[in-house]
């Protein structure tokens, strides 16, 4: 299957494997070769030409993006008649361009500038009749036809990674344009991926529209801090009017290999502006000395996580974070089976596969970084997937391949099924085989909903792969059952092919989870909450008694769901007091937060490299150099499978703990560009059965909470479950996300 | 007359051709030994260079076709590139404001001494909202009037700097061009670094158009 082809690129022997392009063999040989359109996470455009090549033996030129090389061939990559043809491109693509240089927003890091000064297009003999195209508003992103080169790097982003497939090209030679798919204005998720990969300015932000130039703003890598993917991403700071602080103005990514969502994009002014306030510092020590735990939430760094674990050795307090707490009890469970610290996958293995299995996530809006490798998977593998969740989800609708809908909280026998499928013929010990000769599949298959034919066809789609996934989403964490479904999984892993990615809630569940000890969280008082709700607050979110810095505005690391430790930079000053600080107050002391990078726990895998040392780069090819991935722990796998429980069984009106896309929590809550939609969304069935109506104002109440929201029927859900946003409040991350719940209409 | 001036100066710029203008200046070498030094002393301190000056003095004040400038009522003529206080221009034909909100001279500036906003105004275009150049900082090196892509900010002659506030000088209004004198077609365009080349319309290729 390896085959290796060696052939020349000007005159230099170059070994390419099957599947590679001339285009990748030159690049990785560092032979030059220009393009306009080429997209390295997307099959080629082939829309520029400007990557044609000459081969011997071939009259014409060939394009470099799309071709294989063949055994023995010689290619030319530059030539007078390759620069004549492609200084001609270059003509074309500035026949009428209008020159607005000046005042473009991409005017400085613009393609089409860099090409038509390297090709030095000095004379124009091509024209076209100009004509009137209209700017036109689409949201959050805005699209100026007239400077549209029609590369058609956004329709394959949007459709081949993205998976919105929002956008198409109307054809119409000189007349083309870019439109949204199948509607008036713009219906998409709005990652601004097409922002980011337009080489001109034909689209744009909306809301950095005209404010700024790309030579005035100052890049700082960081990590995003809104979900577990810690997708890489540049802050680009300015001062804010001419006596202004800095501001974020934007946000940036290496679109060539990585890809943001629009909370990453659009969602980055969630700093906390604060000043000094020793008063309230002080209250802080006494509140701390007072106290009988810290609860604090996972949106905060490994080194931050580190301190609290200090503190809670030198003050005898106790920690709470049940998001951390019930993934590491999990990913304990898992262990157990497994002898394995880690989950073996990663967002890289998920776009690599051909067959996905997905359990327990609405995934799309959980964690759109592991969407978008699914849908690079599916589009680029053509990868099998399997979607098991109570929901639809219309997201995933182009990606998924087969939908195993079963019935809520009947997880465990999901998983259970699962196995019995994939081990059917898998060398188990005599414990395990008796478990799933044991199983009642019947009443499973009865209680879970799901058809035995569902799976003979699933095993049958699965049959030719060769790299499968297993990913485990958030709802499992926190089910009652979470303990048997990590064995169940791990026990997947272990005697099949598959690699398992457990998807962590927030943006560093998993590094506090592996550098805490946690406690179970108790309703008591005199608890001093950390980002979290507590007697005495200490937030980064702008309201609390002592104000913190927020996630960009701190040094430190990030445990992402690749298990890859990333760091993060200050983007913008915070001059008020932070956890170090703290901790100096009560003899931890140290310089700076990150002097601790170095000392996080080793036993979890952490390398005990120093914050400095930390590389945040991805290579010319696309090679991940951002930090460090945590070294393989191994652990005793003396774990028992239990016997299944009860299915609980869920009746009523439902609602399902589910962000809308573009939020994931109370920071992404507080940026003024992404829109806040906090509406209780059900189908028509939801609203029947809870007794409401399009636009009624509805109390919902579980548990002890009781929440106020608009109803809103959303004509893309199905059946009797709704979704409710959290993002604007706290949720418990101890409760399993679908809640029985009673639905009041407030009159 | 004056374009011949200027095409000269562009044109030959060999300062190190032999029948050019210019010489090396006679100069002594430094001593090197004590000995040397102490003459030197002795022969500076003894010259008597002091009275040169003040008989230079003496004899102005009783001459009576004095060259000097009785400034503030007389003024000398200043150089078409001479570097003061900054103006913006406005555009021949709409009166319009030239400056286009780049921020290229933000970004030049070596003392940091411009700042510039912009927003997109209700009409799609670029808009200035607010312009400053900090003139306790500006050492009117000219290189934002030489970067200025439109030739929007300039350099020009006003040099009569007091005031009680260095701020009074650089009001954006102020460094705007008046309309009276877009009116009066009298707005002086700057002929120092950065301003069209002579026989620049020459030169420009021009574009095809089909239609």
């Amino acid at each position: 299957m390896k085959k290796e082809i060696n052939f020349k690129i000007n005159g230099i022997s170059v070994v390419a494997s099957s599947g590679e392009t001339i285009l990748t063999v030159a690049r990785k040989n560092e032979i030059y070769i220009p393009t306009m359109c080429y997209i390295s996470k997307t099959t080629p455009c082939a829309s520029c030409r400007m990557c044609v090549v000459e081969a011997s033996g071939m009259d014409g030129f060939v394009l470099s993006c799309n071709t294989p090389p063949v055994e023995g061939v010689e290619i030319t990559t530059d030539s007078q008649a390759l620069n004549h043809e492609r200084v001609n491109i270059m003509k074309l693509y500035d026949v009428n361009h209008p020159l607005e240089c000046g005042v473009c927003d991409k005017s400085g890091d613009c393609d089409l500038q860099n090409k038509t000064l390297e090709f030095n297009v000095e004379r124009q003999n091509f024209s076209a009749r100009d004509q009137l195209r209209p700017i036109k508003h689409w949201g959050l992103i805005d699209y100026e036809a007239s400077l549209c080169i029609m590369c058609e790097k956004c329709v394959h982003v949007c459709n081949e990674v993205i998976g919105d497939d929002a956008i198409e090209v109307k054809f119409g030679g000189y007349n083309s344009i870019i439109i949204p798919k199948n509607s008036e204005a713009l219906d998409c998720t709005f990652c601004g991926e097409c922002i980011a990969v337009c080489p001109v300015g034909a689209l744009t932000s909306s809301g950095f529209r005209y404010r700024a130039n790309a030579w005035e703003l100052e890049r700082i890598p960081s990590t995003c801090a809104h979900c577990s993917a810690g997708c890489p991403l540049e802050y680009e700071t300015r001062h804010a009017s001419i006596n202004g602080e800095d501001e974020l103005y934007r946000v940036k990514n290496n679109f060539e290999f990585t890809s943001l969502c629009g909370a990453g994009r659009f969602g980055f002014d969630f700093e906390n502006r604060a000043s000094s306030d020793e008063v309230a510092f002080n209250k802080a020590i006494q509140a701390l000395r007072s106290a009988k735990a810290i609860r604090f939430s996972s949106m905060i760094t490994n080194e931050e996580a580190h301190i609290l674990e200090l503190l809670k050795a030198k003050l005898g307090v106790k920690l709470f974070n049940e998001d951390a707490r019930k993934f590491a009890s999990f990913m304990h469970s898992y262990s157990s089976i497994s002898g394995k610290l880690h989950h073996s996958g990663s967002l890289d293995a998920i776009k690599q596969s051909d067959a996905v299995v997905i359990i327990g996530s609405r995934i799309a809006t959980d964690n759109p970084g592991v969407r978008y490798a699914l849908t690079t998977a599916a589009k680029h593998n053509g990868a099998k997937i399997v979607y098991m969740h109570p929901m639809e989800d219309a997201l995933m609708q182009n990606v998924i391949t087969q939908m195993m809908k079963h019935e809520v909280g009947t997880e465990e026998g999901v998983i259970a099924l699962l196995a019995n499928s994939l081990l059917s013929e898998a060398s188990l010990d005599e414990d395990e085989r008796a478990f799933f000769d044991e199983l009642d599949l019947g009443y499973i298959y009865a209680e879970t909903n799901i058809g035995e034919e569902e799976f003979s066809q699933m095993m049958k789609s699965f049959a030719r792969a060769s790299k499968r996934t297993l990913i485990i989403g958030n709802d499992i964490i926190a089910h009652e059952r979470s303990s048997n479904i990590a064995k169940l999984a791990a026990l997947i892993e272990k005697y099949s092919d598959f690699s398992i990615v457990v998807v962590p809630r927030d943006v560093n569940t998993l590094g506090v989870s592996l550098i805490n000890s946690l406690d179970k969280d108790e309703d008591i008082s005199n608890v001093v909450g950390y980002n979290a709700k507590g007697d005495f607050l200490i937030s980064s979110l702008g309201s609390g008694d002592l104000a913190v810095a927020a996630l960009n505005q701190q040094e430190g690391t990030f445990v992402s769901i690749d298990n890859r430790v990333l760091p993060t930079n200050v983007a913008l000053a915070f001059d008020g007091y932070t956890l170090n600080d703290i901790a100096k107050a009560f003899d931890i002391v140290k310089d700076e937060t990150i002097d601790y990078t170095k000392e996080l726990n080793t036993n979890a895998g952490f390398k005990g490299i120093a914050f400095d040392d930390l590389e945040n780069f991805l290579a010319p090819l696309g090679e991940d150099n951002r930090g460090y991935i945590l070294d393989e722990v191994e652990c005793a796998s003396n774990g028992k499978i239990e016997e299944l429980d009860d299915m609980p069984e869920f009746n009523g009106t439902i609602i399902y703990q589910c962000d809308p896309v573009l939020q994931f929590n109370n920071y992404t809550a507080k940026t003024t560009q992404l829109p806040k939609e906090n509406f209780l969304r059900g189908s028509a069935q939801f609203a029947v059965a809870a007794k409401i109506n399009d636009g009624d104002k509805v109390e919902i109440s579980y548990g002890s909470t009781k929440i106020t929201r608009e109803f809103k029927l959303d004509n893309e859900l199905k059946g009797t479950v709704a979704l409710n946003p959290t993002f604007d409040i706290s949720v418990d991350a101890s409760r399993y996300r679908f809640e029985k719940s009673k639905i009041v209409r407030i009159v | 007359m004056h374009n011949e001036n200027i095409e000269q100066h562009f044109n030959n710029r060999n300062v190190t051709e032999i029948n050019s203008d210019y010489f090396m200046v006679d100069i002594a070498d430094y001593p090197t030994d004590g000995w040397g030094k102490f003459t030197r002393t002795l022969r500076r301190a003894l010259r008597g260079e002091l009275f040169v000056g003040l008989w230079v003095v003496l004899r102005e004040m009783i001459r009576f076709d004095i060259h000097t400038i009785q400034y503030p009522l007389e003024k000398m003529p200043i150089g078409p590139r001479y570097r003061a206080v900054h103006e913006m221009k406005r555009l021949w034909e709409s009166d319009a404001e030239r400056c286009i909100g780049c921020g290229l001279c933000e970004k030049i500036c070596i003392s940091n001494c411009i700042r510039i906003d912009t927003r997109l105004d209700e009409e799609s275009r670029k808009e200035v909202t607010e312009y400053s150049i900090n003139l306790g900082r500006c050492i009117f090196c000219g290189y934002c009037a030489e970067v200025c892509p439109e030739l929007a900010i300039t350099h020009g002659g006003e040099y009569e700097n007091a005031s009680d506030q260095r701020e009074h000088f650089i009001m954006y209004q102020d460094m705007l061009t008046p309309f009276d004198t877009m009116k009066a077609g009298t707005q002086v365009e700057f002929e120092g670094f950065g301003a069209i080349t002579p026989h620049e319309d020459e030169r420009v290729k021009k574009t095809p158009l089909a239609y």
